[in-house]
């Protein structure tokens, strides 16, 4: 019965924060402009060089006709289109490829060859390619292999360089990590300002007569959290939507599992962080000294932000960057960056992922105790040192 | 008694908020809850509301410690008022009555109800921060009271007001206490409030000083005559006074004389003393105002209580950097 009451209280706090801030036009109009840029973001690539310059396929040996078929078929069949190149020798179809005027190279009844294999594998007309053409081969070798087209045969696929994740990969991990790092901070700056207008207006007297003070805590971030959890979660449907629209090689294998673990830390990010801004709105007796207050707050995520650029077009992170992947403060923005980048295993990450959760728990047992402690204490900011020690010894 | 008020001690650092507080406050009357700026009145009321943690004693509710489902049947307007001020009149009221455990249909009918009976018709849609500061008072008071409240708890509901907004307050505060709630207001204005309370506690420095209804104490015991002596503006004429038979407390600027008579003594006697000194323009039985009582048992004006208490907390505040 208890439970049942507190549970309701806290609800009903979730749900005022919902409605307030669904049906302001702010809100429904910067979340339309979040998902259309989204959806650009992963279409027009795709729809760009689809439209623009068919891949180039270089056939060693010089083409035939039914080589050219092929490739032409395998470009149609993916979406795009492909034309065959004809090139005197594997030397010069390497070279070719080397400096980006080729997409593959094609060694008739061999194999493919292509710059450099992505780690979620070959997507795209290269990868139908790969099956045609062993197809074409295996006809020819076995008499009356047609019977056995079913089967499927596919031509080895090798890369000039090591195998790593592509540039759209980490592309897409910075655009992740950019999307963790606004949503966190948006969401983070409106509970600290909700909590900053209930404390200036003295509205909390009333609320604390009826209502406790944790209530009245998870009530809130929980009601802007799920309000930024739908705007996550929008923004992955549309990117996986448009993406198989537009036929994007965003949405295929490596660059998915990125955007979906970013997703993840998106989730702990805001779990870990929603309560200390809870704490920092609870210090100030005007709303306009919340700025002052959430600053410290941010300070871990714009230093992963900021440190993440050095990843995302390096080859291999620092090793201090690695002990950011790991620090609950730290691990929403840099574990995303690390695991597009390719310099983590996917167990990784899911210690990074149980890590930030069981700091989550830290930081709201602390965060509840300062703001419980401050929220009902007018006159100048407390600082959080202060608040930390008065936390401790109330 | 429905609510009880025991043994209360706070203290903020050096500060002695309550200092064994303790009384009682009876159902179905006005309470007037009174004294100085600084005296614990606010602290006692937010105790009563769990929002400020008690070193010492205990907050009785129909005989059983004042717990969460028992604060869920109060209403409360704290001194400082408070409200969002970018929500919509309706949707505030109709909030907090849900918060106090109201289901939807019902929260929405009360606010609707409280909102008319206020005079805020027609307001149900306007930002509470788009109201007059009046009609934010009236809106503050449908928050206290949406959800029926069975304990209603105001503190100095009266400062700010107009005297029609006194009047409308008062008669509220009458009409709730008539239909059995139980009213605790406080006020630091002593007299502008002893018309409309039937008793009261009167503190100080966190101590109770007095307790009662507010006829007795403001008769005393010992009966009280104001008397004045034709073109005496000192009460001259008093110094000749017995003290077997009364004494005089003051004497007001126009030369009444304001005299405690002695139990026993009696007034025939004081009126022969005037009447020899002069003619006699006024010879009256009073009551004392409530400052007077507080002022006879503490030794200090309300004036005097607050502006001490302003200096402390001047100083207090340069130390610790605490509001309160």
């Amino acid at each position: 019965m208890r439970n049942n009451n507190s549970f309701r209280t806290t609800w009903l706090v979730a749900s005022r924060e919902i409605r307030l801030r669904a049906k302001t036009r702010v809100f429904v109009i910067t979340s339309v402009i979040l998902l259309i840029a989204v959806a650009l973001a992963v279409a027009l690539p795709a729809i760009l060089s689809g439209k623009s310059k068919p891949d180039k396929i270089g056939v060693v040996g010089g083409t035939t006709a039914t080589i050219t078929g092929i490739i032409t078929q395998a470009g149609q069949l993916s979406g795009g289109q492909a034309v065959a190149v004809a090139e005197p020798n594997q030397a010069a179809a390497e070279a070719a490829l080397r400096n980006g005027d080729l997409a593959a190279v094609l060694v008739p009844n061999k194999e493919i060859i292509v710059k450099q294999v992505p780690l979620g594998g070959v997507s795209g007309s290269v990868e139908t390619l790969a099956r045609l053409a062993g197809l074409s081969k295996l006809i020819q070798d076995v008499p009356g292999a047609a019977n056995a087209v079913a089967q499927g045969v596919t031509l080895p696929v090798r890369g000039l360089q090591a195998p790593s994740t592509s540039l759209s990969s980490r592309l897409t991990g910075l655009f992740t990590i950019v999307v963790v790092w606004v949503l966190i901070s948006v969401y983070g700056s409106q509970i600290a300002l909700g909590i900053g207008e209930e404390k200036s207006s003295r509205v909390v007297e009333v609320l604390l007569s009826s209502v406790r003070p944790v209530q009245l805590l998870i009530g809130k971030v929980l009601g802007i959290g799920l309000l930024a959890l739908t705007q996550a979660v929008s923004m992955v449907l549309v990117f996986i939507i448009a993406g198989f629209a537009s036929g994007s090689n965003l949405v295929h294998g490596a660059t998915l599992n990125v955007v979906i673990a970013g997703g993840v830390f998106m989730i702990l990010g805001y779990a870990f962080y929603c309560t200390a801004f809870a704490a920092a709105g609870s210090l100030v007796s005007r709303q306009s000294d919340v700025n002052s207050t959430i600053m410290p707050v941010q300070l871990p995520l714009i230093l992963a932000y900021a440190l993440s650029y050095t990843v995302i077009y390096a080859n291999g992170a620092n090793a201090f960057y690695h002990v950011l992947g790991f620090l609950p403060p730290t691990a929403p923005i840099a574990m995303p960056v690390l695991y597009a980048a390719g310099d983590v295993p996917a167990w990784q990450v899911v210690i990074a992922a149980v890590l930030t959760a069981a700091g989550t728990v830290w930081m709201a047992r602390i965060a509840v105790r300062i703001y419980s402690n401050s929220i009902l204490r007018t006159g100048p900011r407390i600082s959080f040192r202060q608040a930390i020690k008065e936390s401790r010894s109330a | 008694m429905e609510l009880e008020i025991d043994g209360l001690r706070r203290r903020y650092g050096t500060v002695t908020a309550l200092d064994e507080l303790t009384f009682d406050v009876p159902a179905g009357q006005v309470f007037g809850f009174l004294g100085p700026n600084g005296a614990g009145k606010t602290t006692t009321m937010r105790a009563i509301f769990g929002v400020t943690a008690l070193d010492a004693g205990e907050i009785r509710w129909r005989g059983k410690p004042v717990d969460e489902a028992a604060r869920r049947t109060f209403g409360y307007m704290p001194e400082e008022r408070g409200l969002y001020p970018a929500m919509e009149l309706f949707d505030q009221v109709e909030y907090f009555a849900r918060l106090h455990g109201m289901d939807g249909p019902s929260a929405a009918k009360a606010a609707w109800h409280w909102i008319d009976r206020l005079g805020l018709s027609g307001r149900g849609r306007t930002r509470i921060d788009s109201l007059s500061h009046g009609n934010q008072q009236r809106a503050q008071l449908a928050v206290a009271l949406v959800h029926d409240p069975e304990l209603l708890v105001l503190d100095e509901p009266f400062s700010g007001l107009d005297p029609g907004g006194i009047d409308d307050m008062s008669a509220i505060l009458k009409e709730r206490a008539a239909a059995g709630v139980t009213v605790l207001f406080s006020s630091h204005q002593l007299d502008l409030v002893e018309d409309i309370c039937e008793a009261v506690a009167i503190i100080y420095r966190g101590r109770l000083v007095v307790s009662g209804p507010v006829a007795d104490l403001r008769r005393g015991d010992r009966a009280r005559l104001a008397v004045r002596v034709a073109g005496d503006t000192a009460a001259a004429w008093s110094a000749g006074l017995d003290s077997a038979t009364g004494t005089v407390d003051a004497v007001r600027a126009d030369g009444t004389a304001e005299i405690s008579i002695t139990a026993g003594g009696d007034a025939q006697q004081i009126l022969d003393l005037a009447r020899a000194a002069g003619a006699v323009e006024h010879f009256a039985y009073e009551d004392r105002s409530l400052s007077e009582v507080f002022r006879q048992a503490t030794g200090a004006s309300v004036g005097q209580a607050e502006a001490e208490h302003a200096a402390a907390t001047k100083a207090t505040r340069v130390a610790t950097g605490a509001g309160r």
